[in-house]
């Protein structure tokens, strides 16, 4: 079988628990974290401080000015190819394959205070909260999650994609060695994670599609992959196990409840569901990344169209089509559903709500998945302690959904949805 | 396309463009200004109108007369 | 006596507040102390307001941000047990300021309770906001509805939750509540798209009523038949086919072939919603014929369509308005018209 197209395998290991330590390691269902090393091991020129901090479900903590959220991972074959293209030097060949070893029960969450660092148009950037207990708990996709927080202060006078490219290099250096100390160690579960062409599947089965759709805009509003700033992309097919193998990383800090961040990259419970289910209730077809907030009608149009004539060449019955974030992006997804529908090939569409309703739609999208209403107030808490900044974090008032990272993710990972009142 | 004094009304009933009319009582009119004034105030309104309807936008776009 | 906790703030347009009429309609937004107009009513059914805010329909439409700013500004002072907006009955721009209050007041937490016909445009602004009760289009309405209001007022002023709509008498509010389930996005994602597959569509959002993806450009403006329709209510001087002032559910076409303008002897506007006296001068100001014939005449547009089209558009029912709409789009269609320029009061 071609190399490009093995098997990848990801191994789960159970932590219930995370103390800290003198030696960053794995006793059990337990993990030991030694926090200050961590932090060490974190450094960079471009940062002034960087912090290692233990939070727990049910802690009454506010974390705030939450950038991104990262499983532990590493690549148990190859510790370099982990977060490939971010956490080594020139990158060789890579593929999806081989073996991850995943931490399941902690998750790596990076902060930086960008306003109080004075990164210009830093006012811009919502606000950005996981709350760890509280009304807004039920807001946290990893609620139930031992939060490893990874603060950094940006050092004065660099440039703000080199303190961010440092930021991102912490948060997933950490990740790497909290999933370390799982080496050589027996899995609690294995995923196999098969490509689909590699799997017999009854040709009568009717085939499923994944549409990705990802946007990257600049510094602080960018998505990685295989290290590079994924900018203005053409659609395109990729091996489904990409994302789920940490190819595709976020850099983007736009508004937190429809934030893909790295987790829901590595997680995805869309590709999952669909290799999973791949010969059972239906055939995967494939996964294309498709751009969102594509400048002007004319391009939002063409890559709609290019979108559906790539699933139409994967022999797609239907496609999932997901959403990055929140405005014209919303467009880029009804224009690429009608674009299917015109093909004949169905689609479902996932998106988050507003009081206001829709921001667009086309008669073709008449199957949506809702991922939740992002006006709705969560009541008022005031938590014990704020990480994150010290500045102003809503305590004590009303914070609307919009303000929780990952609350309403249009990629579907989250459980979050809106009915009528 | 649409001129109105209430935009976020014509957002809100989903038109998709919208210039902001000069006033309630008169969308295309000004009668604070001498009658050759308004008239060719009211003449680039209008070609303002034509502007937006020759432009591709993203729904409930709202432009004022002066860009 | 009520056990609120704040103060009961009533917020008001220039014609109830006692400022004047549609002549104070551009007044700026003032505060008051105690009840004023329908807040003597309110204070009559139990509800009496501590403070009285006022603006004119004209000011806070024409400048919304200014407005608000000052009467939010007001709120968060006061930091009121409950905001009591109008009743603004049939008048759109006063429940559009209603509406529009109670969406940001529901943002800071503020319980709103306010009253206007069902068709306003302040029950799609408010967004769910405010507990409307629905009233009939003119004054009249008054006394039916005050009571209503008082009693939805004083059980969120005293931190309660009012039952279900049909019992208290409000309109179901268009709000969608965020539940956690059992299943991810995707998997149901998955599960909708296999099922469309067989032929049964179903959907977690309803199509909305009101969105429709903007038209494409137009190619080339110097080509295009362009047609000019308002619901301004403008119509020949006499209103000869008697177009309603108000509640309109029919629409009128005028020739305006060879017509360079819409003279003040030959047109007037009969729109019962706004002060028709600038119309009334020169109808330009309303259907700007003057300079969509001038841009004829230079070749900016290929061709104004030979009629204008009318309506009143002041407390129309959405229903009438949607088959307005739709009898001239099809008529525009027919006549193989490329665009339109609408023109709303």
């Amino acid at each position: 079988m071609s190399s490009t197209l093995a098997d990848l395998s990801i191994a789960t290991f159970a932590i219930h628990e995370v103390v800290e330590g003198t030696r960053t390691g794995r006793d059990g269902s337990t993990l030991v974290v030694d926090v200050p090393q961590l932090a060490v091991g974190a450094r960079s020129d471009a940062l002034a401080e960087v912090t290692v901090e233990v939070v727990r479900p049910d802690d009454p903590v506010r974390i705030a000015n939450v950038l991104d959220v990262v499983l532990p991972d590493v690549g148990a074959d190859d510790l370099d190819g982990t977060f490939p293209g971010l956490l080594d030097h020139g990158r060789r060949e890579w593929f999806p394959t081989g073996r991850i070893h995943r931490v399941d029960g902690v998750v790596v969450l990076s902060v930086c205070d960008w306003r109080a660092a004075g990164a210009p148009d830093a006012d811009e950037l919502p606000d950005a909260y996981v709350d760890m207990a509280g009304p807004g708990v039920d807001r946290n996709p990893w609620a139930g999650d031992v939060a490893v927080v990874v603060r950094c202060v940006p050092a004065p006078g660099v440039p703000v994609a080199d303190a961010d490219a440092a930021v991102r290099r912490a948060s997933l250096l950490v990740a790497r060695a909290l999933a370390s100390t799982t080496l050589g160690e027996s899995p609690d579960r294995i995923d196999l994670c098969r490509h689909p062409s590699t799997v017999e599947a009854a040709p009568d089965l009717p085939a499923l599609a994944a549409v990705l759709q990802i946007a990257s805009e600049g510094p602080l509003v960018d998505t990685f992959r295989l290290g590079r700033a994924m900018g203005t992309f053409a659609p395109t097919v990729v091996d489904p196990r990409e994302p789920l193998a940490g190819a595709i990383v976020s850099g983007a800090y736009d508004w937190p409840a429809v934030r893909n961040v790295t987790a829901v990259y590595q997680g995805s419970a869309l590709v999952r569901e669909l290799l999973a289910g791949h010969g059972e209730r239906f055939r995967m077809a494939g996964l294309v990344l498709a751009p969102g907030y594509l400048d002007g009608a004319d391009e939002k149009q063409r890559a709609a169209s290019r979108t559906a004539e790539l699933l139409a060449e994967l022999d797609a019955d239907a496609a999932v089509c997901t959403t990055f974030s929140s405005g014209n992006s919303h467009t880029d997804t009804m224009l690429t559903i009608r674009a299917c529908e015109q093909r004949g090939i169905a689609a479902v569409g996932v998106l988050a709500e507003t009081n206001g309703g829709l921001t667009d739609h086309v008669p073709e999208a008449d199957c949506l998945v809702s991922t939740g209403n992002e006006d709705e107030l969560v009541d008022a808490w005031t938590p014990e302690r704020v990480i994150g900044t010290e500045g102003d974090a809503r305590v004590g008032e009303q914070v609307p959904t919009w303000a929780y990272v990952g609350a309403c993710v249009e990629t579907g990972d989250a459980r979050l949805t809106a009915v009528p009142a | 396309m649409c001129i109105t004094a209430l935009p976020t009304i014509a957002q809100m009933v989903g038109a998709n463009r919208i210039l902001r009319g000069v006033a309630i009582t008169h969308p295309t009119g000004d009668p604070s200004r001498s009658v050759d004034d308004e008239r060719a105030f009211r003449r680039q309104i209008v070609e303002r109108a034509v502007e937006m309807l020759a432009t591709d936008v993203e729904p409930r776009t709202v432009w004022e007369l002066q860009p | 006596m009520t056990t609120a906790r704040g103060p009961i703030v009533h917020y008001l347009n220039q014609f109830f507040a006692g400022l004047g009429g549609e002549e104070a309609a551009g007044h700026e937004a003032v505060r008051i102390d105690g009840p004023v107009g329908p807040g003597r009513a309110l204070a009559a059914a139990g509800l009496a307001p501590d403070v009285t805010l006022a603006c004119g329909d004209d000011r806070f439409g024409e400048h919304e941000e200014e407005s608000l700013g000052t009467l939010l500004a007001w709120l968060d002072q006061l930091r009121p047990a409950v905001l009591v907006c109008g009743p603004a009955f049939g008048s759109g721009r006063y429940g559009y300021a209603c509406g529009v209050l109670a969406r940001e007041a529901g943002r800071r937490g503020i319980p709103v309770v306010t009253a206007m016909t069902p068709d306003s445009p302040g029950v799609i602004a408010a967004e769910g906001a405010a507990y409307v009760v629905p009233s009939g289009s003119n004054v009249a309405a008054m006394k039916d509805v005050v009571p209503v209001v008082a009693r939805l007022a004083l059980t969120l002023a005293a931190g309660d939750q009012p039952g279900p709509p049909d019992e208290e008498g409000y309109l179901p509010r268009a709000r969608r509540a965020n539940v956690l389930v059992e299943r991810t996005g995707a998997e149901r994602a998955i599960e909708l798209v296999l099922v469309k597959l067989r032929g049964d569509v179903r959907t977690e959002i309803e199509p909305p009523a009101e969105l429709v993806h903007p038209a494409p450009a137009v190619a080339d403006p110097r080509t295009v038949t362009v047609a000019l329709v308002t619901e301004s209510g403008c119509v020949p001087v006499g209103n000869p086919d008697r177009l309603q002032t108000r509640r309109a559910a029919t629409w009128l076409r005028y020739p305006i072939d060879g017509l360079g303008s819409l003279d003040a002897d030959a047109y007037t506007s009969v729109h019962a919603g706004f002060d028709t006296s600038n119309a009334q001068a020169d109808p330009n100001r309303l259907v700007p014929l003057d300079a969509a014939r001038a841009l004829e005449r230079d070749g900016a547009i290929g061709r104004l369509h030979g009629e204008f089209y009318t309506t009143s558009g002041v407390d129309t029912p959405v229903a009438s308005a949607v088959a307005i709409g739709r009898e001239i789009a099809a008529a525009l269609r027919e006549a193989q018209v490329g665009a339109v320029i609408l023109t709303g009061t």
